[in-house]
């Protein structure tokens, strides 16, 4: 029973939700997937060559899609014993490309100066392509790749300093963020902004979420109110899917609000961005865009690209780690940063042949992981009577699920012990964060536990969670303690 | 194995079979023997005389493998490596250094990924002390003519753009003599207080890279003290494990050097030291995380999700380093020496000379190669380098050296062989041979398309 569970939720539920696909054209996929709901060893059983549900005849590569068991086999070396719910912090890497990691480890090891002069650049070259044509960037030239979006953060902040230093930008000039920005990037805004004498404006961001309108909105008045002032607002640094509460922002009409509000230059941080939420940088329309492929692109920690918009005069962006190609560029500067492990910028391609096993390539795993963490979402929010953090349109492939009010999470400090609890006495990993009530407000709740869904999931994993927090209810668990 | 027995390497035979054997064997006495270090290197090219571990380093199997053990534990539950191991790990390597290097406090090592990432420090803080104007227009900063050309450029980029006046110390190659370099030195930092200027800062390599020379920091350190400069930076790409590395005997302001060249890291992993002084200034990874503020050493050990799996194997390091007769010390004597032999022979067979005397080289030596393969340019030194590479299976960095004024059918090139603990003699001969062929050939690089 709780097989065919899994199996609707993995199999059925999705072909569901595609409203525009041809059912004709699925109805033999869908019988065949409906026969393996029914019996979980239904494929590996198989030993007629026809369906016997459907007489069709099943040929061996009819779906050369990648198997249940397959998946199970490239997660294998993650932890059996965790219900890892945790996609979004540290992304995850599948067996295959692993092995690709290695085999261009060991190019190196083999004989580096060979590498460093025959295969290096090429490969970094084909990495770069490769996310262009992912991003639907205009031209390669504006693909760089780097560690991780940290490091774009601080490359275009540094570039931001110099204009301080070299009198270009004048002592009060402003940054806009968001309020919920991630912590490493409001340092580098203090390290590098502020610190050149910038002025940062931080826009309140209310959560729960319940439209982008307001967010919009709340922008919007903000900008408005620096021109009044007479400030001019250099740089719009905007998360794509925040991070701790998450949310999709809708960076579209925000780029539009600052292209008419008059912001110099806009930067969208999609950390979590390819992979997990469409990005199109020419329709989203930003002058810069980060994401890291390690967290939903299936790469090793760790790879990153920085898009920089060829309209803008690049000349001044630099990687702060200044080697002999300084001056070429930030697409050459970033492909050789002194002598280091490559190998994670190299194996983007390899990690795109893995998702294009998938049905629907990197679409379909999206909006499955979409779909499955919604419906999940719901599940433990039922479950536990508290609610979603935003509508189901305003996440990706992860969601914010109110945790019962009775658990009394009631500081950051509260939200990191009950983190360690779940993980360490039940085996679960998911990280909670402490939403402060507006004033006067009294919260259904304040603490918010943000779940993943990614391929190697499986719907037990949510509900060992479930249990564990309806454990804890039970057992009158505070964690005042 | 070698052709011809080379007595060194017997040191670090077992005590069995040799004649000079003490009268009791002591089975568990065994040092790492020449069978266990080539399968320690396997993996290495055995088509190719890998005669340049200058450049990219080398790592064995065993630390390789305790490698992927981390990622192994980083890729089965990140979050718990996160919260539960990394810190600590990195905190251990940070302690071996600590001891390696003879600082005070472990708070004096921050491990960064290589000496271009430590350089790119110390240097930022240098443009910060200029746009904040700690430092005046035009305050100077010194290096030597010689200097890696990536620690140039970060000094133009931070350095030059902010402000800063910038000295170059020529060196005179061939060398003859610390003399040579203490009285170029000595000039550059006269220049440098001319006019009223400060001299804020002194870059000095410890053991240049090309042409390779080993520098003598502490007397140049000491000068810099007596002449009122402000900090003093030592640029020891090289020098762990190549060469002596004491950070209260060299007295510097900061000091950096990879463990990926010659202490048998992976790439990449490089500790950068500030020595814990009042006039301390406040270093900062230009990576900024979560952990900005809480000093330079805690920074470096997060600046996002990366691997940091080569940071933490310098335990491993350490294990296979004590396998060998003398551990680093001893390494350290057997390259030294040994390469020093290589550089005689092959100057002799080629009749030419070293590029400096055998007590200014450290692991690696410069040799002159014949006049007649004409190398006549820097382009012309990587095509021979590639040539080399492609037709006889050779990898050795090589130094254009400009004929000076008057100077007739000089020696304008010069290569850098370089000793590590996977070398035979052979890699040497297949060199010696090698050039030999080229000039018989009537070879000259001119021959060479671009």
């Amino acid at each position: 029973m709780v097989c065919q569970r899994i199996m609707f939720y993995r199999y059925f539920v999705p072909h569901l939700l595609i409203p525009h696909q041809n059912i004709q054209i699925l109805k033999p996929k869908l019988s065949f997937q409906m026969a393996r709901a029914s019996s979980y060893n239904y494929y590996h059983n198989l030993s007629a060559a026809t369906d016997t549900q459907t007489n069709f005849p099943i040929k061996q590569k009819f779906s050369s899609f990648i198997t249940d068991s397959e998946i199970q086999s490239e997660f294998s070396h993650h932890d059996p014993g965790v219900a890892r719910i945790n996609n979004g912090s540290f992304g995850c890497c599948p067996a295959s490309v692993i092995s690709a990691l290695q085999q261009w480890q060991l190019k190196w090891l083999r004989q580096p100066d060979h590498f460093y002069f025959n295969q290096l650049h090429k490969g970094i070259l084909k990495s770069r392509i490769t996310v262009k044509e992912l991003i639907n960037a205009g031209d390669v030239d504006e693909v760089s790749i780097v560690d991780n979006a940290t490091t774009a953060v601080s490359i275009v902040l540094q570039q931001m300093q110099w204009a301080f230093s070299e009198g270009k930008f004048k002592k009060g000039d402003s940054v806009i963020i968001l309020q919920c920005a991630y912590g490493a990037v409001k340092n580098s805004i203090k390290a590098y902004f502020s610190r050149a004498g910038g002025y940062v404006i931080e826009v309140p961001f209310e959560f729960p979420v319940t439209s982008n309108e307001a967010i919009i909105n709340e922008f919007r008045m903000a900008l408005v109110k620096e021109k009044a002032s007479g400030r001019r607002v250099r740089l719009a640094l905007i998360d794509h899917v925040t991070s701790m509460p998450s949310v999709v922002l809708p960076v579209k009409k925000l780029v539009k609000v600052c292209r008419e509000e008059g912001v110099d230059q806009v930067f969208i941080d999609g950390a979590h961005g390819v992979g997990c939420v469409d990005v199109d940088v020419q329709e989203i329309g930003a002058d810069f865009y980060t994401s890291n492929l390690h967290k939903w692109f299936f790469c090793p920690a760790a790879a990153a690209f920085l898009y920089c918009r060829k309209s803008l005069t690049r000349s001044d962006l630099h990687h702060p780690m200044v080697s002999h190609e300084y001056g070429k560029g930030l697409a050459i500067e970033s492909s050789w940063i002194g002598t280091r492990d490559y190998s994670p910028s190299l194996v983007v391609p390899s990690a795109l042949e893995f998702i294009n096993r998938f049905e629907g390539g990197i679409e379909g795993i999206k909006r499955r992981n979409h779909d499955a963490v919604v419906e999940m979402g719901e599940m433990l929010a039922d479950a536990w009577g508290t609610n979603l953090g935003c509508p189901p349109e305003m996440c990706s492939s992860m969601i914010m699920v109110g945790i019962p009010a009775c658990l009394r999470v009631s500081s950051d400090d509260d939200a990191l012990k009950l983190r360690t609890h779940l993980r360490e006495k039940f085996g679960v990993e998911v990280p909670i964060c402490y939403q402060m009530p507006k004033n006067g407000q009294v919260a259904m709740t304040a603490g918010y536990a943000r779940i993943s869904h990614q391929v190697y999931n499986k719907v037990d994993d949510y509900c060992r969670f479930r249990d564990a927090i309806n454990q804890l209810v039970c057992d009158g668990f505070t964690c005042d303690h | 194995m070698a052709s011809s027995p080379d007595h060194h390497r017997n040191h670090t035979h077992t005590l069995n079979g040799d004649s000079k054997a003490h009268a009791s064997k002591k089975p568990k006495l065994s040092f790492i023997t020449p069978s266990e270090i080539a399968s320690e290197f396997s993996h290495h090219d055995p088509n190719v005389a890998r005669i340049n571990n200058g450049s990219f380093g080398s790592c064995p199997n065993s630390v390789i493998e305790a490698q992927r053990r981390w990622q192994l534990t980083y890729l089965a539950q990140p979050d718990s490596f996160y919260f539960n191991e990394l810190k600590k790990g990195i905190l251990h390597s940070r302690t071996i250094i600590k001891d390696l290097i003879n600082a005070d406090h472990v708070d004096e090592v921050s491990i960064v990924d290589n000496a271009t990432t430590a350089a790119a420090i110390v240097l930022q803080q240098a443009a910060w002390g200029f746009s904040e104007s700690k430092f005046e227009k035009g305050d100077a900063v010194v290096m030597l003519h010689y200097a890696y050309g990536a620690v140039k450029k970060s000094i133009e980029a931070y350095v030059t753009r902010a402000g800063g006046y910038v000295i170059e110390v020529p060196l005179p190659f061939p060398l003859n003599s610390n003399h040579e370099i203490v009285s170029e030195f000595k000039k550059a930092l006269e220049k440098g207080k001319a006019n009223g200027r400060r001299v804020r800062l002194a870059v000095i390599d410890h053991i240049t890279s090309m042409p390779c020379v080993l520098i003598p920091v502490k007397e140049l350190v000491k000068i810099c003290r007596e002449e009122g400069v402000d900090q003093v930076f030592v640029d020891a790409a090289h020098s762990i494990g190549c060469t002596e590395v004491d950070m209260k005997e060299i007295g510097a302001d900061y000091y950096t050097s990879n463990l990926h060249k010659w202490f048998f890291c992976p790439p990449s992993i490089a500790f950068l030291y500030c020595r814990k002084s009042p006039k301390c200034v406040e270093l900062h990874h230009p990576v900024v995380s979560h952990e900005y503020g809480n000093g330079l050493a805690i920074e470096s050990a997060w600046i996002g999700t990366r691997d940091y799996s080569p940071q933490l194997v310098v335990p491993a390091v350490l294990d296979f380093v004590k396998r060998f007769e003398g551990g680093i010390e001893g390494i350290k004597k057997r390259n030294h020496d040994t390469v020093v032999e290589m550089g005689h022979m092959l100057a002799k067979a080629w009749g030419t000379h070293l590029g400096c005397p055998p007590d200014m080289c450290a692991s690696m030596v410069m040799i002159g190669l014949p006049a007649s393969l004409a190398i006549s340019s820097e382009k012309d030194t990587l095509k021979l380098r590639t040539h080399l590479r492609e037709k006889f299976g050779v990898e050795v960095p090589i130094y254009f050296r400009p004929p000076k004024n008057g100077e007739v059918e000089s020696v304008t090139g010069y290569c850098r062989i370089s000793h590590q603990v996977y070398n035979k003699v052979d890699d040497y001969y297949k060199f010696r041979d090698a050039i030999n062929q080229l000039v018989s050939d009537g070879f000259t690089c001119a021959l060479l398309s671009n």
